[in-house]
């Protein structure tokens, strides 16, 4: 599943690390999420959400909306 | 069972497994050599021979005992099913290997080997499938 993560976080100058420390996840995690190699499960993809003040919509794209 | 990054510091229930599993480790390492020679001496029979023949795979119970609280403690979940995907790894391994080499067995083709082998297999097949899944994420990871 695509996701903007790695923008946000640019946008917030965070490194994987400190977003794995607010997320209480390890930074690889964070990074399979990233790169797509892991879909979290739903009540991580809203505490990603949360933290970033988004809907879920805007940070993971739906595979059924997916080019 | 667990793959830590360099400099990644170790979550709780790696602390705690940890501290489990190695212990178990340094009893078995000591409980074995001297079980062995006790036992292959013919020094003795009986219950103390029961006791002497069990008494190494009980720290290995304590390890497997170790193995399952980590899974049911690990919060992360993607470090989680990557620690399932190697037991999985594991246990296919155990069960791919004990079914052809029984029937090798049992067809006089290879000798008989003692069950115990099964946690060693085991834990091959965590570390064969956890370096499986690494190389397959590094290479199938989208930049």
């Amino acid at each position: 599943m695509n996701n903007r993560l790695r923008v946000l976080r640019a946008e917030r100058s965070w490194s994987q690390q400190d977003l794995a420390e607010q997320l209480e996840v390890s930074r690889q995690s964070v990074n399979a999420i990233e790169t797509g190699r892991y879909d979290p499960s739903l009540p991580l993809a809203f505490k990603i959400a949360e933290l970033f003040g988004l809907p879920i919509e805007d940070v993971f794209v739906s595979p059924s909306k997916e080019q | 069972m667990f793959t830590s990054k360099r400099g990644e510091k170790m979550n709780g229930a790696q602390r705690r497994y940890m501290w489990r599993f190695l212990p178990a480790m340094v009893v078995y390492s000591l409980v074995i050599p001297v079980s062995s020679s006790l036992i292959d001496g013919h020094r003795v029979d009986g219950v103390t021979l029961i006791a002497l023949s069990i008494a190494p795979a009980l720290p290995l119970l304590v390890a497997i005992a170790a193995v399952g609280l980590y899974l049911i403690e690990e919060t992360d979940e993607y470090v989680r099913m990557r620690a399932i995907i190697g037991a999985l790894g594991g246990t296919g391994l155990v069960l791919a290997f004990g079914t052809v080499w029984g029937f090798l067995e049992q067809g006089g083709v290879v000798a008989h080997i003692p069950a115990w082998f099964v946690f060693p297999l085991w834990a091959i097949g965590l570390g064969l499938s956890q370096g499986l899944c690494g190389l397959i994420n590094r290479w199938g990871s989208r930049p």
